[in-house]
């Protein structure tokens, strides 16, 4: 299973990493334009079928552990980067994409996983999917958004000015808040059939809460025009509350008694 | 073009009155629960509950309308301290996501300012309250007079109001009990969380049966020197079959026979037996680099000691396989006479009368011998207005998405 993991891992980071070289030599050469997107989202592609096929080989949704979820991450970040240049014309966003998933991987094999079969009875739920899924395309969004952010503010330290950047910024997270939300309200209606009852301000619901709330305090500083440069600041820094939901709560006082904390192995 | 700055309390008011206005109402909701010596709130029951809700939502409702255009209602609805009180109430979360939620000293910080339980604390209520009147009045200016292009606003507005208040206010007439039963009785007493005094349940509940399902047992390779499980070169879970190979350093196991329930018979060889009172048996053939030799090991049950094979001072065993279903077969049958039967499962609640009920836990020290189930059974009667606000807040969400990746243009 590790090597199989591996062999995928190293197969998607050479597909992105030659996709991304091809895809600045594109600036000269643009006939490299094409094969450079095929190489850059069959990366993505790799990294998809590893997952059908480690879902099959596993009999439950790859989706219980940090490093499993790391798996989707890696599939989906680079996807953010491909809509973005398709969407907006930006194209410097999926190199930092892929890099970003590159990163996740290389965490991966590392640290290999202990190859388990077994899924709690909590979790054997439709739910389950849905609410993982919505989560991840949301972190991947907002993810996406914290980049552009921070690209944003270095182009302000630089005095460059960058309006299209400035707006791509703000629809990612206009996208990723509303899969937020969907995670959380999927999160809640689960719970009331496993645990019985939608809130318990159990620790990961409290930040998954605290997540949702730093989008939407952006959302409507955005709305009340608050100077759209000063906020870049904010969404660059914001992902970081997103980090400790992910993993940062199981290091946390407050986690001992958690619902939510990943299988660690 | 000069720019003039707009002194303290000048209208219209902005963020700095809002910070003021939040601060204050957070140190005065610190106060009265130091003064309340550390106790949190009690909210009133049904139907008093619904009535100061409804109060609440008039009120909010005419003071938005009706005064429009005072400049103190004006600010009272306006993003300003509506940003105001999401970093407070966001503050008072992060603290409770920090601090463990549970009872400390009596005497000690945290629960003299309610932060072990900041929740139910009055600080807490008292940012509520006000961001539901501010949440309120802004949504009293776009719910009339109704436009469509406001539909977005009103569905997630007032949807994350009605969710909110009424997770809050209904919070008191939530009933949680957990009904311990043994299998072939019935029992209609329930405990709730914090106390041990029993209550008496409108519905009583009969135990047919408990099963409880494992994975398959798992090979472990145990270190008593170190108290440790040492880790198999192919970093996986080995689920015991027949034909498993595990290899760690130096030692080879192949499993030649399994009998996931059997007793152990004459002459030391299992034989089958069944699922009720058998174990999970194992013929393991264990190569080292100098010996190979074969034994029967097992997993032991609460009347039968485990086999485990030793070799070089460690000991390879088996370990019964984690849960992967269990349920209870109950009748459940109320005051009035309503019966039904049905089969309990964790992620299959049953309803039955108003209320529902869950599969919780079991005798977890005898496993699947356990004969003793945990039920829950909830009441919630304000469930279906929280759903109501959670289904609107994601019908509005659905529009805001729409309108996100439909607009094209760049933000001004």
């Amino acid at each position: 299973m590790i090597m199989n993991f591996n062999t995928a891992a190293e197969l998607a980071i050479m597909c992105w990493a030659i996709g991304s070289l091809l895809s600045l030599l594109a600036s000269r050469t643009p006939a490299l334009k094409l094969p450079a997107f095929l190489l850059s989202i069959a990366g993505t592609l790799v990294m998809a079928g590893f997952i059908a096929f480690y879902w099959l080989a596993l009999d439950r949704p790859p989706l219980r552990t940090l490093g499993e979820t790391r798996l989707w991450y890696a599939a989906l970040i680079p996807l953010v980067g491909f809509l973005v240049e398709y969407r907006w014309k930006i194209g410097w966003l999926k190199y930092y994409c892929m890099a970003l998933a590159t990163f996740f991987l290389s965490i991966n094999m590392l640290h290999p996983e202990v190859f388990d079969k077994t899924l709690m009875p909590a979790l054997q739920s439709p739910w389950f999917v849905p609410h993982v899924v919505v989560y991840l395309v949301g972190y991947v969004l907002l993810a996406a958004s914290s980049v552009t952010a921070l690209h944003n503010v270095y182009l302000q330290l630089r005095k460059k000015g960058n309006i299209t950047g400035e707006s791509v910024s703000h629809f990612l997270a206009l996208l990723g808040f509303v899969f937020l939300s969907f995670g959380l309200i999927f999160g809640a209606l689960w719970a009331k059939e496993a645990w019985g009852h939608y809130w318990t301000w159990d620790p990961k619901e409290t930040w998954a809460f605290l997540s949702w709330l730093a989008y939407l305090g952006y959302l409507h500083a955005f709305r009340y025009k608050i100077n759209q440069s000063k906020l870049q600041w904010y969404l660059a820094l914001a992902f970081i509350v997103l980090l400790v939901c992910w993993f940062g709560v199981n290091y946390l006082p407050s986690a001992q008694n958690s619902v939510h904390t990943y299988t660690q192995s | 073009m000069v720019v003039v700055r707009r002194r303290w309390f000048q209208a219209p008011w902005e963020f700095r009155e809002s910070a003021l206005f939040t601060a204050v109402s957070v140190i005065a909701g610190f106060v009265i629960q130091v003064a309340a010596s550390g106790r949190g709130i009690a909210m009133p029951h049904l139907p008093f509950n619904a009535i100061a809700l409804s109060l609440l939502g008039v009120v909010v409702l005419i003071a938005g309308l009706a005064f429009k255009n005072t400049p103190a209602v004006k600010w009272f609805g306006g993003i300003p301290l509506g940003l105001c009180l999401i970093f407070a109430i966001a503050v008072l979360s992060l603290i409770g996501g920090i601090i463990p939620q549970q009872p400390f000293a009596k005497e000690s910080l945290p629960t003299m300012l309610g932060l072990n339980q900041i929740f139910s604390s009055w600080p807490f209520a008292v940012t509520v309250l006000l961001f539901l009147a501010n949440l309120g009045i802004s949504l009293s200016w776009k719910l009339i007079p109704f436009k469509m292009q406001n539909l977005q606003f009103i569905l997630f507005h007032a949807g994350f109001w009605i969710a909110l208040s009424c997770a809050i206010v209904g919070s008191s007439d939530l009933q949680r009990l957990v009904v311990p039963i043994t299998v072939g009785k019935a029992n209609n007493l329930g405990y709730t969380m914090e106390s041990d005094t029993p209550q008496h349940l409108p519905l009583s509940i009969f135990l047919h049966d408990f099963s409880l399902e494992e994975y398959p047992p798992q090979l472990l390779l145990y270190d008593p020197h170190n108290d440790k499980l040492l880790m198999n070169k192919a970093q996986a879970i080995l689920e015991v079959r027949k034909g498993t190979t595990a290899t760690w350093q130096g030692i080879e196991v192949l499993v030649l026979d399994y009998l996931p329930s059997a007793l152990p018979g004459p002459n030391g060889v299992p034989q089958s037996a069944d699922p009720k009172t058998g174990i999970p048996f194992a013929k393991v053939r264990i190569n080292t680099a100098s010996t190979q030799r074969e034994a029967w090991i097992s997993t032991g049950s609460p009347l039968l000691k485990p086999d485990a094979a030793q070799l070089d001072g460690l000991y390879l065993i088996m370990m019964p396989g984690t849960p992967k279903s269990f349920r209870s077969a109950v009748t459940v049958q109320d005051e009035q006479g309503h019966e039904t039967m049905a089969n309990l499962e964790v992620n299959h609640p049953v309803s039955f009368m108003g209320w529902k009920l869950y599969q919780m836990g079991y005798d977890e020290k005898a496993g699947r011998w356990s004969k003793l189930s945990l039920i829950e059974v909830i009441h919630d009667p304000w469930l279906p207005a929280v759903y109501l606000g959670f289904f609107m807040i994601m019908a509005g969400n659905i529009l805001f998405f729409w309108n996100g990746i439909k607009r094209r243009e760049v933000v001004k």
